[in-house]
């Protein structure tokens, strides 16, 4: 095998990708010697704009893949996916480090950020937000952990993970839970039910999953799901929302299209991660997540129109205004990319599937745009357009992210045939370790 | 009254609810976490005996000497000039980092030369929007009253500003340790026993600070006493929950550029359901995920014990 280190050549790709990202980083200094106002067209009537909207409800919603392939893997069982969850785990980890990075540009007074963790108010879905994102991202970390142990040889160190991990899930959902309710009772039930299933796996009465512990993986759902859906809470409190878009079932659509988009990122990255390796991409699978994509699609879709009918709001959708073209343009696109996923020859050919991927993550960009930004209207100001140097600095945080994630699969076992190191001797007592934390067999993919 | 009378059953019940709610709560970070749910009613009840303003539109003349107070209260640093000179009540004016009151003038519909005048400022609700949305419970609703900003607390993420159905937080953009800024309900002038400058310094009367039940029968009060001269409305007696700033007025509100038809629930009301189930959807997956996996990893094992060891991982 070539060393992988040598693939990491300067092209002028990666050239101008690490130009973008220093001109934003350029725009982030100006940012904050002078002030937001300085850089954005934001104001008192439209406080949030294109960095709330594109680089979190889109940037989350675009991670959704990690735990989405994590679930269908180590919890569903669909070990044949097993190839895709690392590239969508190690997605989502950066996607998260890169919000984490544009929400310290976005907030006024990042400096505080820590306060989330002491000052509690559960009652608010940004408190939920903000703890959400930071143990779901700690919980990525653990569950990326084991590619860079691999890559550095640890196999004592990867066992140690696998028998320690447990516990700090344990010990993170119980505390969530009682940040979130306030209540021991719920933190007690939490800490239950999950002490429960380990037990359960160290007695050897349920089964484990050789590669991942499986309550990382529940913790990842479980906390992405209430992750997705309050990034839609956040909006049942702004009145200012058009009929177009609020609704009291906000936090199901948002976790509904974030699920749905999902396998569509896996599909997009998959195909360009090929491209830029010089491997074939794994048609067959990627075929089979393309076959799932108008289930995903169709209850996105049979949900959002319920929801504008029961609501009344149909009429809206005539109206001759920017507002309803959004909307059209969003369930235009979803209904292309519906027809195209249900169409055979579409889901055969590799161009066809990855045009119709890409459509699904247009249609939930335009939707989130839609609740952040074209859907609020505030007549006593000023419309808000982002501001070029608002567009400049996102577009740096994305090609540094872009970067990043060039190097990571570069550099680290992300592609299954690139894993090396596998464990081979039981980790716990009860079954053996046969293989290593997100990888699929050698001897099952030379089969394949 | 009978939907009132069973209210208030509701609101007793609901009281022993959250008696036992905060027996669970034990050691909750802030005093707010452990905050029980109480029903309007029972919010508003507790409002009587708060601090409160009374804005009575057809004693205001338009002086705008509430404004120049506010500024030298809050040390805003505006001159008499900024406020008095140069400009009319009816300009276009805004609620601004300096600015946390203004007086706005109306024209009264048919009536030339005849003159309405609204204050605008933030209402202090029940149950505010700004409280109920700040992830660090940096905005505060006060026992006494005011709805104050805590600036050790806050992160400048201005869901506050979204929250507000009155468009009141103001962001200070341009400065690299922004503020939110509002009206505090002159809260330390009033800890120290005195009065909200803004009405103490009204020399008509149109404004006066009080608790709050008591202004709330004393606007029924002058509107029972001469019905002609008012609409039949306290508006912010029920608007958004209900507010500790109550308006009456001549003119119906809309036309004072009240915002009209606000809901009668709080906003928090919004939110309340879906963050109720949070440990529902938790917990719940947390059962769900587990009989998931132990089922799917099971079949696994059936599978893979029928065929040799290499063969893991192959679906049936």
């Amino acid at each position: 095998m070539k060393s992988r280190a040598q693939r990491l050549t300067f092209s002028p790709g990666i050239a101008m990708l690490v130009g973008l990202a220093v001109g934003g980083l350029l725009l982030v200094i100006q940012r904050f010697r002078f002030g937001l106002g300085a850089l954005t067209n934001l104001n008192d009537g439209y406080p949030w704009g294109l960095w709330i909207g594109f680089d979190v409800l889109v940037g989350i919603a675009l991670a959704a893949g990690g735990f989405v392939m994590a679930g269908m893997v180590h919890i569903a069982g669909r070990e044949r996916f097993h190839h895709l969850s690392r590239p969508a785990i190690l997605t989502a980890l950066l996607g998260y480090l890169l919000f984490i990075g544009a929400l310290m540009v976005d907030l006024g007074r990042p400096w505080h950020i820590w306060r989330a963790l002491i000052s509690w108010n559960h009652h608010s879905p940004m408190f939920e937000v903000a703890w959400c994102v930071m143990f779901y991202t700690f919980v990525l970390m653990l569950e990326f952990t084991p590619a860079v142990l691999e890559r550095l040889r640890l196999q004592r160190m990867q066992r140690w993970w696998y028998a320690m991990v447990p516990f700090a899930v344990m010990g993170v959902l119980t505390l969530f839970c009682f940040a979130m309710t306030g209540s021991a009772m719920w933190a007690g039930i939490t800490f239950a039910v999950l002490a429960t299933w380990e037990l359960a796996m160290r007695t050897g009465v349920m089964p484990r999953d050789k590669q991942m512990p499986i309550l990382l993986i529940m913790a990842g759902i479980m906390l992405s799901t209430l992750h997705q859906s309050s990034l839609g809470t956040l909006f049942l409190i702004v009145d200012k929302l058009s009929p177009l878009w609020y609704s009291p079932l906000l936090p199901a659509l948002f976790f509904a299209s974030a699920v749905m988009v999902a396998p569509a990122m896996v599909i997009v990255e998959a195909t360009y991660s090929a491209r830029l390796l010089g491997r074939k991409p794994e048609e067959s699978l990627l075929r089979d997540l393309a076959s799932g994509m108008p289930w995903v699609i169709g209850i996105y879709l049979f949900l959002r129109i319920l929801d504008m009918v029961a609501r009344g709001a149909v009429l809206t959708t005539m109206a001759v205004s920017l507002q309803a073209i959004w909307w059209w343009l969003e369930i235009g696109l979803l209904i292309s990319a519906l027809a195209a996923f249900i169409t055979p020859a579409v889901i055969h050919n590799r161009t066809g599937r990855l045009t119709a991927a890409w459509a699904t993550v247009l249609a939930l960009v335009v939707h989130r745009f839609g609740v952040s930004m074209v859907g609020i209207r505030v007549p006593e100001y000023p419309t808000y357009i982002p501001a070029w140097s608002e567009v400049l600095i996102t577009v740096g945080i994305v090609a540094a992210g872009l970067l990043a994630f060039r190097a990571a699969i570069g550099v680290l076992p992300i592609y299954g045939e690139e894993a090396e190191g596998a464990l081979e001797e039981p980790a716990l007592v009860g079954e053996p370790v046969t293989d290593v934390v997100g990888v699929i067999p050698a001897s099952v993919l030379a089969r394949r | 009254m009978d939907t009132l009378s069973r209210r208030n059953l509701l609101t007793t019940g609901g009281r022993a609810i959250a008696g036992a709610a905060i027996g669970t709560a034990a050691g909750s970070a802030t005093a707010s976490a452990s905050e029980p749910v109480l029903s309007p009613e029972a919010l508003a009840s507790e409002a009587e005996e708060q601090w409160a303003l009374l804005f009575d539109s057809t004693r205001c003349v338009g002086c705008r000497a509430c404004e120049m107070a506010c500024s030298d209260a809050n040390e805003l640093g505006k001159s008499p000039d900024d406020i008095f000179e140069g400009r009319g009540v009816n300009d276009a004016r805004a609620l601004a980092p300096d600015t946390f009151t203004y007086v706005t003038q109306h024209d009264v519909a048919g009536m030339p030369g005849t003159a309405v005048f609204g204050k605008v400022q933030c209402m202090h609700c029940i149950e505010p929007a700004c409280a109920s949305s700040c992830p660090v419970a940096a905005l505060e609703k006060t026992p006494e009253g005011p709805v104050v900003w805590h600036g050790e607390l806050c992160l400048g993420c201005r869901y506050c500003m979204m929250a507000c159905p009155f468009l009141v937080p103001r962001f200070e953009w341009h400065s690299r340790n922004p503020e939110i800024r509002k009206c505090e309900m002159c809260y330390q002038r009033q800890q120290e026993g005195e009065r909200p400058a803004c009405a103490e310094v009204c020399p008509t009367g149109a404004l006066k600070a009080g608790k709050r039940g008591e202004l709330l029968q004393e606007a029924w009060a002058r509107i029972a006493e001469r019905p002609r001269d008012y609409v039949h409305h306290v508006y912010g007696e029920h608007e958004a929950g209900g507010t500790n700033f109550l308006h009456i007025a001549a003119r119906p509100f809309e036309e004072l550029g009240y915002r009209a038809n606000l809901p009668t629930d709080s906003y928090r009301s919004l939110t309340r359901p879906a963050m109720a189930t949070i440990p529902y959807v938790l917990n719940g997956l947390g059962v769900v995920l587990g009989f998931t996996a132990w089922i799917a990893h099971r079949k696994h094992q059936l599978t893979r014990d029928g065929y040799d060891e290499g063969d893991e991982g192959r679906e049936p």
